[in-house]
Parts: structure tokens; sequence; C-alpha cells
């Protein structure tokens, strides 16, 4: 009795579950005649704002239906999306290595002609010609949002204590300096999560470094030992000033401990705030450029694309393509998507910058920024493992081993590239 | 022609039932094999165009120390982690089948550390290890306590053993519960009678009546534990200092979200190569142990 | 029958002590699920102290920023059609095979073959997988539950035999001389035989599918289509999570798999005692 039961129950879940499967593969022409964009977003936390921007642009517009997906895991999508030759017209990624990748598989349309392009900040444009492998003809990414990553403050510890914001290297090691004789503890690194390695690595590095240095390495015209020594040294040089063993900390951690005013500083992006606020919505935050330099001259502001739109060279709707990048570089919509999610603009023009980042405004208005040096880094590589890595090495030639390392392992990872970059070399040696 | 007419009607039965299940299996488990054994001749990135490299995938693979730490990792973890989690599951299972109050609810409690999602784990023993476990430690004043054994490089594959063993030990007891419940329950009574004590019941009568299901167990979470990928990346990452990274961890990291997909390709054959020849020799060695006993 | 009905009071203190392990990391997740985003904190006392307000907010967000029902409706659907589906045919198979590996080299290689799939990494196997499944028009559901109806049968199989191994051939000889075939054989008699070892597969696959996010993600990708777990990783962004929704949302997810563990487990328990009837 209780088998046939079993039985029948098996028959019946699995009728039930074919029946519907056999129901969902409707397709997905539009009857009303309107041409369909897809945008594929990879900041689901971005979702509400799209979603408003959306439906902004189909109240306006009765020929173009824009359709904006911000799936979870959209990296991982977007790249099996790609295997399966499912392309959506437009995707909304990262100025980071991803984009370099997509770009050399040839995955992008050139968008030069479109007329926004001139209305990018001109440093923004050079990160993105830096991006490319090997230099390219045409525009192939609509910059839309950039972050900015330096230190992140306690305003009120600063204000309560009278601590100001350093300029110069020695300016900030005094501070910390000080910090510590006050009884506070001056940063917060949690350094569990290997990729935070990289913040404090990345805002030193651009002050320290050529913006292409992974270009110039490629071309065989230096070396990180050489490019990178002081950062190593900089990096390192933090250590005392933080909560003992970092390595135990993550992310996480450091952002409610951060929040929670354990510490008076912590070097990590803008992307952070959100979380900070979320476990102290009133935290006074502010946020200085990293001071890598003795002179203040020499800094600069580790600011990167957060967000920038390229179009698959499969679309077939070109027109409607840029129309609806139009509509999204419209200042009303840029508005709309600062309010939701803060950031820097990457147009041209006055827009309201979030209060935590006013302090590097003279910087974003002067265009003194450079990208994150990661941006050209291969993940594969896991430069931020390296870095933990070189931070746990307690031995005295640590800069020189990890440094060395670096080199190698870069060269192994980018074999391939190197010998495309070195032959493109020859080739254009050879046309001069 | 003439052996299938000289099959019995049973023999076409078996035969008629494994081949659509070949045919099924092969398509979606073989198949995409072969294409991936394909791609690790190549310098595939999982999109876009490629370059066949011929055996550069498979030379690199044996040069490098990143690779090599991980396959050292991977079977220092298994290898711990399979006498553990057999030791304990099976202990877990004979508790749990023998005569005490609550079996239900208390099977159900032991099994929950299987079910919980990777963001919990991480969490919770994140928290365990990071916070609770040196604090604890600094109250008793014992000093190897009080750093979290997540950020040391020589223990933190430790940390990683006891979540990756204390969700393991569910799904092993599972295992040999339903194994204990093969052997029947007059064998007991017949044991009882004899005034054998609980020591030589199990050793003479429990154990081998179990050994198809320590066969299993014993594949099962070898095949598991060598396979680790959820724990790392829930609790370490790979670090700190690479000291964690698994095989899968990497062949899935650098495969999937990096551009290696080919070379971690050729990663993933060689690895496939390497655990199914340590199953088979599980298995035929207790194969034999089976046919003794 | 004399049964011996004693109750092992020392073994069932022993195994309830045991249970701290389960419990100690069960009320941190389950403070938490109640917790607000400003009451978190790295302070030993503070984490494990109670909430603030039990409320059943977060609860009620996790499910809507979820789409709890329809994401459940998924899960369940894809759980419970591999099960049903598994148990069917992997058993069936398992049965062919156990049968005919002592005697015939081709079924001992076809059970080698199988097994042996069990040790192929899953990301080799991904993007060609995608690409297949999108061109068979397998980018759904269906396809998942297809794919990991193939993903557990090597350890079903594996299980199955090993079972099988434990049931004498007899049985099925007297019932042969009775003139059923083999296949009913099987269905009459054997496959009611295995039913502790149906709930075991049933406990382990579902271990394996219903919390599973890789394969529905890559594979259902743009279906719009969600399960439970692939609607969770709305609380995780590259930059913050949300612990208390996730929590939430995951001692959601928790009760009926858990559910499911308690009804299996007195399948098993029945099963033996038709068994010992039987037998």
């Amino acid at each position: 009795m209780a088998k046939k039961k079993i039985s029948k129950c098996l028959l019946a879940a699995m009728a039930a579950a074919l029946s519907v499967i056999g129901l969902s593969g409707c397709g997905q022409e539009r009857a009303d005649g309107r041409t369909e964009v897809e945008l594929v977003s990879y900041k689901p936390e971005a979702v509400a704002a799209f979603e408003q921007i959306a439906e902004r642009f189909n109240e306006t517009h009765d020929d173009i239906h824009l359709t904006v997906n911000s799936p979870n895991e959209a990296m991982t999508i977007l790249k099996t999306r790609f295997v399966r030759e499912d392309y959506p017209d437009i995707v909304g990624i990262g100025g980071d290595n991803n984009y370099s990748n997509f770009l050399d598989a040839e995955l992008f349309m050139d968008i030069s002609d479109f007329q926004g392009i001139s209305e990018v900040k001109p440093a923004y444009m050079d990160m993105l010609k830096e991006l490319e492998y090997i230099p390219m003809e045409g525009t192939y990414a609509l910059p839309y949002m950039a972050n900015a990553a330096g230190i992140l403050y306690n305003r009120d510890l600063f204000a309560e204590h009278g601590w100001s914001v350093p300029q110069t290297w020695e300016e900030f090691l005094a501070l910390c300096e000080e910090i510590q004789g006050n009884g506070v503890q001056p940063l917060y690194l949690g350094y569990k999560d290997t990729w935070t390695c990289l913040a404090p690595w990345n805002a030193l590095a651009v002050g320290l470094a050529d913006s292409d240095t992974c270009n110039q390495v490629n071309r065989g015209e230096t070396t990180f030992e050489a490019a990178y020594r002081e950062t190593a040294e900089k990096v390192r040089a933090l250590l005392p000033y933080a909560e003992s063993n970092p390595y135990a900390y993550s992310y996480n951690d450091a952002c409610t401990a951060f929040a929670r005013g354990e510490a008076a500083m912590y070097p990590i992006g803008s992307y952070a705030i959100p979380q900070i606020k979320s476990v102290n919505p009133d935290m006074n935050i502010g946020s200085f450029v990293f001071p890598a330099n003795s002179d203040e001259a020499d800094n600069l502001l580790n600011s990167g694309i957060d967000l920038q739109f390229c179009v698959m060279k499969e679309s077939k709707n070109k027109e409607a393509v840029y129309e609806v990048l139009s509509f999204l570089y419209e200042d009303d919509t840029i508005n709309l998507y600062l309010s939701d999610q803060g950031g820097v603009a990457c147009k041209e023009g006055e827009f309201d910058l979030a209060v935590e980042l006013e302090d590097m405004a003279p910087y974003i208005q002067s265009g003194r920024m450079a990208d994150y040096q990661d941006h050209h880094y291969p993940s594969e590589m896991s430069v931020d493992a390296m870095i933990q890595t070189f931070l746990l090495d307690q031995s005295d030639n640590a800069v020189d081993t990890f440094l060395q390392r670096f080199d190698a392992d870069w060269k192994r990872y980018n074999r391939d590239l190197i010998r495309k970059v070195q032959q493109y070399q020859q080739e254009m040696g050879g046309a001069r | 022609m003439n052996r299938l007419k000289k099959m019995s009607n049973r023999d076409k039965t078996y035969w008629a039932i494994i081949i659509p299940v070949l045919i099924l299996f092969f398509t979606f488990n073989t198949l995409p094999m072969l294409k991936g054994f394909v791609y690790s001749f190549t310098n595939y990135r999982g999109y876009g165009s490629y370059e066949y490299v011929g055996l550069r995938n498979y030379i690199d693979l044996f040069s490098d120390a990143r690779v090599g730490k991980s396959y050292l990792f991977t079977f220092k973890y298994a290898l711990a982690g399979t006498v553990l989690v057999n030791v304990l599951s099976l202990i877990m299972a004979l508790g749990l089948n023998s005569r005490i109050r609550f079996k239900s609810a208390l099977r159900g409690i032991y099994f929950i550390p299987n079910v919980l999602g990777g963001l919990v784990i991480g969490y919770i023993f994140s928290f365990i290890f990071t916070y609770i476990i040196p604090a604890v430690g600094t109250a008793l004043n014992i000093g190897w306590l009080q750093n979290s054994i997540l950020a040391s490089e020589k223990n933190a594959w430790i940390g990683v053993l006891i979540v990756g063993v204390w969700q393991a030990v569910a799904m092993n007891t599972i295992i040999y519960i339903s194994g204990l419940q093969t052997v029947p329950e007059d064998v007991y009574e017949a044991c009882m009678l004899d005034g054998a004590n609980k020591w030589t019941e199990f050793f003479k009568v429990t154990l081998p009546l179990v050994v198809p299901f320590v066969t299993i167990n014993l594949v099962l979470s070898t095949k598991n534990l060598l396979m680790v990928f959820d724990q790392i990346m829930s609790l370490t990452k790979g670090g700190p200092a690479q000291s964690t990274e698994s095989i899968s961890y990497l062949i899935y990291r650098n495969g999937m979200d990096g551009g290696q997909f080919g070379f971690q390709s050729a990663n993933a054959v060689i690895f496939f190569l390497v655990i199914v020849a340590i199953s088979i020799f599980q298995m035929t060695v207790l194969g034999k142990k089976e046919e003794q006993l | 029958m004399k049964k011996d009905t004693r109750i092992n009071w020392v073994l069932t203190v022993l195994l309830i002590i045991g249970t701290i392990t389960v419990f100690f990391p069960l009320y941190m997740a389950f403070i938490i699920a109640f917790k607000q985003p400003s009451e978190m904190t790295n302070d030993v006392a503070g984490a494990l102290a109670f909430p603030a307000k039990w409320s059943l907010g977060n609860f009620a967000q996790a499910m809507e920023v979820t789409d709890f029902w329809h994401s459940l409706g998924n899960s369940l659907l894809i759980t419970l059609g591999t099960i049903g589906l598994a148990i069917l045919i992997h058993s069936v198979a398992g049965y062919a095979i156990g049968r005919n590996m002592a005697k015939k080299k081709s079924f001992r290689i076809i059970y080698l073959y199988i097994v042996s799939g069990m040790f192929v990494p899953f990301s080799i196997l991904m993007m060609p997988l995608v690409k297949q499944t999108a061109q068979m028009g397998l980018g759904n559901r269906l396809g998942v539950i297809l794919l990991y109806l193939v993903f557990y049968m090597p350890m079903n199989i594996l299980l199955y035999t090993g079972y099988l191994k434990n049931i004498p051939v007899v049985l099925e000889e007297a019932s042969g001389i009775d003139g059923a075939n083999t296949w009913k054989t099987y269905w009459r008699i054997i496959f009611p035989m295995m039913s502790p070892m149906h709930a075991t597969v049933a406990v382990l696959t579902a271990l394996g599918t219903w919390n599973d996010v890789m394969t529905p993600l890559v594979i259902m990708a743009g279906t719009g289509e969600n399960t439970l777990p692939l609607a969770q990783l709305n609380f995780q962004t590259q930059f913050g999570t949300n612990y208390n929704l996730a929590f939430a949302s995951y001692i959601l997810s928790l009760i009926p798999i858990l559910i499911f563990y308690i009804v299996c487990q007195k399948q098993i328990l029945s099963g033996v005692a038709n068994g010992a009837v039987k037998g």
C-alpha cells in the first residue's frame, strides 16, 4: 500500500514538473512593433536606478523598448551568454581586465561615431585607451560612472582630536603616529579577503608608478621590480598602524569595525561606503587621496571606470542603441543614477558629488586621476593573493622575492599577450 | 546477430535498460568532457577565438609551483578528512541507529550542517575562528588559541578541514545508517545470546556486514574532500598566502573567472585521472576485503 | 519476536550534548536573521546577544526580495523532479549493472565508466554544457533536471549496486520460475526492497541539488526563472552583503529540505520493518 503511494507521488511530481516546463518556452517577439534593445548591467546593486531609467525611456519613446537586466553573478552570466552566442545589445560593465579581454576577443562595436563620446572627461578616455592590449582604431566603450579610492576617514574622530588630512607621505606617517599616540588605532586593513589587499596597493601605485606600467612591461621597456618597488615598500609600511594580524579579518569585519569607530582610517574605495553605512547610518565619513609621495603635486587620485556601456558587435539595431545611449548620457539620467548610487560621473560638466568624496573634488575637476593598476592584471594571476603572501613574508628580502615573482609570473600568465604586443611593435617598427 | 539471438530474455531486458542510460550519460557527461579535453590543447579563454598550443598547457602544469602546491594541500586535506569523516560518521551512525530517545529529531539535527549555504558557513565560522576562539584563548590564557587559525599560513587548512568534516559527516552518516539497516535484527540477538560484548559485536558482526558501505563511503568522501571548493570559497578564498588553494578552487577561479580556461582544462584532465586512479585503487582493495569476509 | 526495548540513556545524553556543535552555529545564524544591519558588530558578546527586537520583518522582506513562493516552486520542481527520476532510472540501472557485474566483463566496464564520471570537475564541463544545452533547447528547468540526473548518476549507481549486494539473488530466481519476466520481477520485488536506499538516494540527491547555485545559474541564465539559491544571490553584491536578510532567507530555505529529510528517515525505518516482516 505504502509503496504504491510513493510511486504515485513520484509520478505526479514528475508529471507536474514536465507540464510546467512545457509551458515556459515562449518567444520574445514584441507585438507592438517597437525595436527591442536589451541592456545587461553587471551591477545588481543599481537595479532600482536602472529600472527607473528604463521606465522613463519607454515612456518617452514609442518606437524603441528598452529592457535592462541586472543579473546576479553578471560576469558569469555574460560569459555564458557569449558562449551560447546569445548577445544582448548593450552591456554595462566595468573598465577592467574583463573589458580588455572581451575587446581582444572582438566582441564590441566601434562607437566612435556616437556624439556622446566627445563629452567624456579626457582622463577617462585615456584610461579606456590604456585598457586596450594592442592600440586599436576607434572607441569601444562609453564611460559612464567612476569610483574613487584612497583613504576613508572618520570625520568625527578627526574633528574631535584636531587631526588634519595629510598631503604627503611623511605627513601621513606622522598622522598615523599621532593617532596612535592618542590611543586610537590609525588604520583598519581587513586582509582576509585577498582582494582587499589591492585597495591600498592601487591607491599607492597610481601616485608611484606610471599608469601604463603594465603596457610598458609588455613592450619590454621596464620591469615590475623597478616600477613597483616603492609601492611594495609603502604597502608594507602600513602594517604597524593597523590591527595586529590583519589576515584574520575580512572586508566585512573591516567595514563593521570602521563603522563602529574602531579605527580612524580605512584605505578602501568609495564603493565600501554603503556597506559601512548599513552598520552605522549616521556615520560622518570623509575621504582623501592616498598621499603616496613626498610632494603633494605628484599625488594622483585613484579613480577607475566603474560602469561603462559597450555595444555588442552582433547588435542589429545600431540606431536604436545609439538612441538609448544618448538618453543614458542626458544630464537628467546621470543625475538620477547618481542620486541612487553615488559615484563620479564620467561626463564633463557639473554633477553632484557625494559628500563623502568632497575632499577629492579638486582632483576630479582637474582630472588628476589614474586608473586602478589591477584593472590591467589578469585575474588568474591573483596579484591580490601575491600581495597577501608578500605581506605575510617576514624575511628581509621579502620585497625582492615578491617583485621578482611578480615579473616572472607576469611573463607566464601574459605569454600570449606579450607575444602579440611585441609582434605588433615589430610590424609598426617595420612600417616606420 | 548470432549472439543477439543467443541472448536470453533476461539479458535483453538488462541491455534495454542500460543503453538509454548510457546514451544520456554520454551526452551530458562524456561528450562535454571530451570537448573540455580538446580545449586543454588550446589557449581558449572560455569565449572568443583561440589557438591550438599543443602540449604547452600540460608542460606548464608540471612546472607550475602554484599547481604543485594546490595538489599538496588537496591531498593533505583529503587524507586527513577521509579518516576523520569515516570514523566520525560511523560512530554517529551507530549512535543514531541504536535504541535512543528522540531518534528522529536527533537525526534531523545532525543533518543540518550539510544543508547550510556557503554564505552562512563562511560568516559564522569566520566569526567563530576570528573572534570567539581567540576570545576564549585570551580568557583562558592559552597562547596558540589567541590568533585566528584561518590567518595562519601553517594551520589555516585545519580550520577549513574542521568545517569540511563538520559538513561531510552528515552525508556519510546517512549512508552508514542505511547500511546498518541491512543488518538483520536477529544477528544482534544471536550475538547477545552468545554473550559477546559490544566491541566484539561491532568488529565481528556489524563491520563485516557493512563493508560494502564502507567502500562507498570511502570512495565518496575521498572524492568529495579531494574536490573541496565551497569551504575554501567561503572561508579563506585560498589564503592566507595562497596556502589553501585547492585544485578545484584553482580550476574554477582561474578557468571560469580568469581567462585560463584552456590551461585549467588540462589541470582538470590530470586531476580527473588522479582521482579515478585513487578510487579504483580503493575499490579494488576493499573489494578484496569484501570477498574475504 | 522478543525485542529489547530498553532505551540507552547514556548514548541519548551524549548525542544531545553533541548537538551543541550544530546548535551553536545555528543559533548565531538565527539571531543574525532577526537583527538589523546596524546591530552587526565584531564584539563577541554583542554578536551572541539577542536582537534588540524580535521582529519577522527580515523574513518578510527576504521573502519579497527573493520572490519566495515562485523561487521555492522552481526549487521544489527541480529537486523533486530530479529525485523522482533518479529513483526510477538510477535504481533500475543500478540493478541491471549490479546483477551482471560479477559475471560479465561488459557490465563491469559500464559500471566503472559511469562511476568514474563522478570525478569530472564541473568546471571543465560547464562551458561545453552551456553551449550544448542551448543548442538542444534545454537552457531551462528541464535542462537542469537532466543535468542533475547525469551528475548524480555515478553516485547513485554506486549506492544502488552496493545495496544490491545485500539482497540475495534467490528471491528473483524464485520469481523467475514463476514465469514473471525480469522487468516485472524488478518492480514487484527488488524495487520495494531497496526502499531504505531510495530514501538515502533521495536525501543525498536533494542535498546536492537544493543548494546548488552554479548549474541553474549558467544553464537557466536569461530565462528569468530563479531557484532559491539563485534568488539569494540578491543579498550579495560585489562590495556589500546584507547578512541579516540573507540569513533570514537561508533559514527559510532550510525548512523544506529538513522536513523532507525527516520524512525520508521514516521511510528508511519502515523499509526495514517491511524487510524484517518478510524475512
